[in-house]
């Protein structure tokens, strides 16, 4: 697969300016003559995280029920399908964030938005802040055609949107997901065995000192090292054997008590003198040219990174922590302070999700971004033929395994679906490698849990303590930095007496 | 209205106005606010009781002195090597010490990067090192054109004074030319230091987890706290302001080396 995830801004920018701006010298005249409603529809997504189109002739995803390709930009393609599904006018006007918290802080300073796609973390605490308007009763009818969320959306997503929850509401009242995943430890089979890289404990391993990075991102941190920490209790037969087990591991997963909030600063400290550093956006690059060995990671990020490996003749793996993992959500919600009441906006934002849900421009998008979609397609067989298309052994392949994708794409009521309907036959070694990253196997399922929403004291709290671990105390200043200190103030302030000597002289 | 001269600085002080004046006050109301929106001293009172901050201001004061001293090690004997020079073409020899100034920073820290870690294997090793010479290959062309300027401009009258009378040509040089190339000097470090405390991106590229200031405020507003980001922005400023005061920056001689930037 061809991933095109670190397109520049500038393509994006350009992408959705030229349009609007040609657009924008059209419309007058058009809506003289018609009605003059035009809806203009604000939506706010990641970077390079949909669809921009323009592929070329020889990437079009071949499918035995259809060939897909990206032409046009989607949100050009959605704004053409909306005014020829519901004869009005809607004009989008896209933007792009670059964290969670830099959306937060836009929406803070006053940026108003319709639509955005933030992480399930930020969505809760969005929830738990009244900014989101519910979805409409509308959008959960499965029984009208352009539903395509509703009526494609994975069965084992569903249950998670509507079973989790903030302030006794559920995810889904609010949020309709776009791509899911996990996180992991992309690693260099030849450097590191798989029983080494399937644990937390490869950031503090000695043997790899200086040759495995983290995401520098407090909550990913965060949670590895409470995994770390409570290794013995998660990997044990009898928590694992617990009835409850699921709950049990969401409430020890989210453990913010002061004393783990201290014990975690003492792990993560350790691992900052241990790995290769905290990166922002190196770990992929670095983990392709060899410069490190693994690489705790997001699992769209790291079937990106096994793709260029791949392309480099140069083959990674991919192994999930035996602790637990975090299963991570980007949904589309929207927004109060944009939508309003306005019945008119509220529809385009439904239908734009629907858009960009439907199986077609799912596939479109996972070829693009290199994430997993959400959606399993329903009765659209197409989203389980591209995973075949792309993990699927060929039919003279000898290694073989069969891997069972059913918590995924089968609805659940065994009806009309034969039992084996979607496993894929694929090679034996994408057990480790992009397969497993794209859609985890279900023992990993089994212990992944989410990460939900600090409030304001624990985040506080959380955050003090990664101030602590990336700071340099002053504390640990040696004499001799004392003494060069003096030193550098001494040379400081001869220069200073220099140049009132110079101001004097003037004078 | 009459049209005169001062007219043509509006849009600068219009520019002024909205990009440096406007986002200052913003800066100074959210440093004494807290999240109430009421007048607080706290922010002020938690960066001097913070290890964490005061360790950020050493480290990062430790990085820019270093910086400073390499670059003004390495800049000085190029400098005065071409400013006593009589070759012909010695703007063309000094705009080779600027054309690295015109390839994208990013670029050449990536290309920096890889060499980095030809010569030293793991690059994670010497996280310090790293930043120094990160800082010292952005910051030389700042040190040198100063330099440069200063030290050309020095009457050769003074010089050969000197040498009549008697001294050698170290005494010439640390009686004589070292003292009068003092302003170039101050020039050069002022311009070097004060970037050096908060260009992080360096150290995020070369592997150096350590927060240094500008990384520290960062943090901050990714925690959603502006008021004590702000804080620590202010106080950052009142030094950079103490610094420049002291040693006089933004003379003439930064003028002229700037402009040839």
């Amino acid at each position: 697969m061809f991933n095109r995830h670190r397109r520049s801004l500038f393509a994006v920018l350009a992408a959705v300016l030229i349009p609007a701006a040609a657009a924008g010298s059209v419309l007058p005249a058009r809506a003289a003559q018609e009605k003059p409603d035009r809806i203009v529809l604000r939506v706010c997504n990641w970077e390079e995280y949909i669809d921009l189109g323009d592929w070329d002739e020889e990437e079009t995803i071949e499918l035995p029920s259809g060939d897909i390709i990206g032409e046009n930009n989607m949100v050009e393609d959605f704004e053409e399908w909306y005014e020829e599904t519901y004869g009005t006018e809607v004009k989008v006007e896209y933007s792009t964030f670059g964290t969670n918290e830099d959306l937060y802080n836009t929406l803070t300073l006053g940026d108003v938005y319709d639509l955005v796609c933030p992480s399930e973390y930020m969505i809760m605490k969005l929830m738990a802040e009244d900014q989101l308007v519910p979805l409409s009763e509308d959008f959960f009818d499965e029984s009208q055609e352009n539903n395509f969320y509703i009526r494609g959306v994975s069965p084992y997503i569903r249950n998670i949107f509507e079973t989790k929850g903030i302030g006794g509401e559920y995810w889904s009242k609010y949020a309709a997901g776009y791509m899911w995943g996990v996180t992991g430890i992309v690693y260099n089979p030849e450097e590191v065995t798989e029983e080494q890289a399937s644990t937390w404990d490869i950031l503090t391993n000695p043997d790899f000192e200086r040759q495995v990075t983290i995401k520098d991102s407090v909550r990913e941190a965060y949670f590895a090292a409470v995994g770390a920490i409570k290794s013995d209790l998660l990997t044990s037969e009898e928590f694992r054997g617990d009835p409850d087990y699921a709950q049990r591991l969401e409430d020890e997963m989210n453990d913010t008590s002061p004393e783990m909030i201290a014990q975690v600063q003492d792990y993560l400290k350790r691992v900052k003198d241990n790995v290769y550093s905290f990166e922002t956006d190196a770990g992929k690059a670095d983990m392709i040219t060899g410069k490190v060995v693994a690489n705790y990671q997001w699992s769209g990020d790291a079937v990106y990174t096994m793709d260029q490996a791949d392309e480099d003749d140069f083959e990674l793996a991919f192994a999930v922590p035996e602790e637990s993992t975090d299963i991570y959500f980007d949904g589309w919600v929207m927004l109060k302070r944009g939508i309003g009441n306005d019945p008119a906006r509220q529809h385009a934002a439904e239908a734009f999700i629907n858009f960009v849900s439907r199986p077609d421009n799912a596939i479109r998008n996972m070829y693009y971004i290199g994430y997993t979609s959400v959606l399993s397609g329903g009765d659209d067989p197409r989203i389980f033929e591209y995973a075949d298309y792309n993990y699927g052994a060929e039919e003279d392949e000898e290694d073989v395994v069969d891997y069972d994708l059913s918590y995924f794409f089968a609805d659940g009521d065994g009806a009309g679906e034969e039992e084996d309907e979607y496993v894929i036959s694929a090679p034996a070694d994408q057990v480790n490698r992009q397969l497993s990253a794209a859609y985890p196997p279900e023992d990993v399922i089994d212990r992944s849990c989410i990460m939900v929403y600090f409030n304001e004291e624990q985040n506080a709290l959380i955050n003090q303590m990664w101030i602590n671990v990336r700071c340099f105390s002053i504390r640990e200043v040696p004499v001799w930095g004392w003494l060069l200190a003096l030193l550098a103030a001494a040379a400081i302030a001869a220069m200073a007496a220099q140049r009132f000597k110079l101001l004097k002289a003037s004078k | 209205m009459s049209f005169s001269r001062k007219s043509l600085g509006i849009p600068y002080a219009v520019f002024l106005l909205i990009f440096v004046a406007a986002p200052l006050i913003v800066l100074v109301f959210y440093a004494f606010t807290n999240g109430q929106g009421q007048f607080t001293m706290h922010n002020l009172s938690s960066f001097f009781s913070d290890p964490n901050t005061l360790g950020t201001l050493f480290y990062s004061f430790a990085i820019a002195c270093v910086t400073t001293a390499v670059c003004l090690l390495l800049a000085y004997p190029v400098a005065y090597i071409l400013a006593m020079s009589t070759i012909p073409a010695k703007s063309v020899v000094l705009m080779l010490f600027v054309l690295p100034m015109w390839i994208n920073f990013s670029l050449r820290i990536t290309a920096l990067k890889e060499i980095l870690n030809v010569l030293e294997g793991n690059l994670a090793m010497h996280p310090f090192l790293n930043a120094v010479i990160g800082m010292t290959y952005d910051f030389l062309p700042f040190m040198i054109l100063p330099l440069f300027t200063t030290i050309s401009k020095l009457d050769g009258a003074l010089r050969e004074a000197a040498m009549d009378l008697g001294a050698d040509s170290l005494r010439t040089f640390l009686q004589i030319t070292l003292p009068l190339s003092v302003p170039g000097i101050i020039s050069g470090v002022s311009m070097v230091f004060l970037p050096a405390m908060t260009n992080y991106v360096v150290l995020d590229m070369l592997y150096n987890s350590t927060y240094i200031m500008g990384s520290l405020i960062g943090s901050y507003f990714a925690a959603y706290n502006w008021h004590g980001g702000s804080m620590i922005s202010l106080i950052l400023l009142a030094l950079i302001c103490l610094f420049t005061l002291l040693t006089g920056g933004g003379e003439e001689e930064t003028a002229r080396g700037g402009a040839l930037l």
